[in-house]
């Protein structure tokens, strides 16, 4: 596959998978190019053994974990100080609290639902991650549970 | 616990950024040559300056042996601080990003526990090194000066050389040893989360 085609095909999986780490859309951006700049510098070496998703997103969580590294801790963006009193059909605001809920978990569980959200099989999530499929399957389990809770303790 | 809350959906609605790939390939270049750019300054100032040293050994011809051995701890001592350097630049490049994050994580520990081991054991040599070196370098030059100013040269480069071992070493070391303390205690942290129900 040709760099500028997975480029565009995976540009917005990667981006949701670096803001639901961060949840701060600027260093989701220089996350996720940092990510393509390796996948850029690494697709020659790529070997077909995993499907080219799982690759991409091995690159990308570890590149989240690597930042780790880079940080002061990002400053998370805080909700609008209006939101819990909006009633608006909008999604908007819930959109923004699933992320900012997310980028509050621990940082394993973060790439852990996101790869769930963005639909990769859970046998997939298990290889990029390292842990065997039934205590991924555990660990979505409670991710949603928490996730649920805590939209609930919000009224939503 | 029912979970009726569509995720997946909310999940998906994020705005995203549109991909620009000029963008990406002008960061590309930019991110190559920055880090080139830092190894190759570091690299060729201390060559040079070791070369530098040589010529003035060929230039001048010391007659005592103490300058000669002044010369080549000096000369290591830059050498050594370079192959550091260097190979701590190496350790990044070799870890493999497709790996799988628990295996990545190790990885990462591992790394930064050798720099932690490198930095300050190899801190204190080159400092011993250069230290020794340029005192007995010295001494010839001094043994030609009159007595005040022999002691005065060798007051001032020694006061250098403890200033810098005194202070700043340690400090240099236990600022570097906090930063990667804290980064190891992190990234075992966070491996921590992926063993904490593998039982």
């Amino acid at each position: 596959m040709e760099f500028e085609n997975i480029y565009k095909t995976y540009w917005d999986r990667i981006f949701r998978l670096c803001m639901g780490f961060v949840n701060d859309y600027d260093a989701a951006q220089d996350l996720a190019q940092e990510t393509f700049i390796i996948v850029w510098q690494k697709l020659d070496t790529f070997r077909n053994e995993s499907g080219i998703g799982t690759w991409i997103f091995r690159i990308a969580s570890n590149n989240c974990l690597r930042q780790i590294e880079k940080e002061k801790r990002f400053s998370k963006s805080e909700l609008p100080i209006h939101l819990s009193e909006e009633k608006q059909p909008s999604l908007e605001p819930q959109i923004q609290f699933l992320y900012k809920c997310i980028a509050e978990l621990p940082e394993t569980e973060r790439i852990i639902i996101s790869l769930e959200l963005e639909d990769v099989k859970q046998a997939e999530i298990a290889k990029i991650v390292g842990l065997s499929e039934a205590n991924i399957r555990v660990k979505i389990h409670r991710i949603k549970e928490k996730l649920t809770q805590k939209f609930k303790e919000n009224g939503k | 616990m029912e979970n009726n809350i569509d995720f997946k959906n909310l999940w998906k609605q994020q705005s995203v950024s549109p991909p620009n790939m000029e963008e990406l390939l002008s960061k590309v270049k930019h991110f190559k040559s920055v880090s080139m750019r830092k190894l190759v300054i570091t690299n060729v100032l201390l060559i040079a300056t070791s070369f530098f040293i040589g010529f003035i050994w060929y230039r001048y011809q010391p007659e005592l042996i103490s300058t000669k051995i002044g010369i080549v701890l000096i000369i290591f001592a830059m050498v050594l601080y370079l192959f550091v350097y260097n190979k701590l630049i190496t350790f990044y490049k070799t870890i493999d990003d497709n790996q799988s994050n628990s295996e990545y994580l190790q990885k990462l520990i591992s790394i930064k526990a050798k720099q932690h081991y490198l930095q300050s054991s190899v801190l204190s040599l080159y400092f011993i090194l250069l230290g020794s070196g340029l005192s007995l370098y010295m001494y010839e030059y001094a043994s030609r000066m009159t007595i005040l100013w022999a002691i005065v040269a060798y007051a001032v480069t020694l006061g250098w050389i403890g200033f810098t071992w005194f202070y700043l070493r340690p400090k240099e070391i236990k600022k570097e040893q906090n930063r990667i303390n804290t980064l190891i205690a992190k990234f075992e942290a966070v491996n921590n989360q992926l063993n904490a129900d593998e039982e």
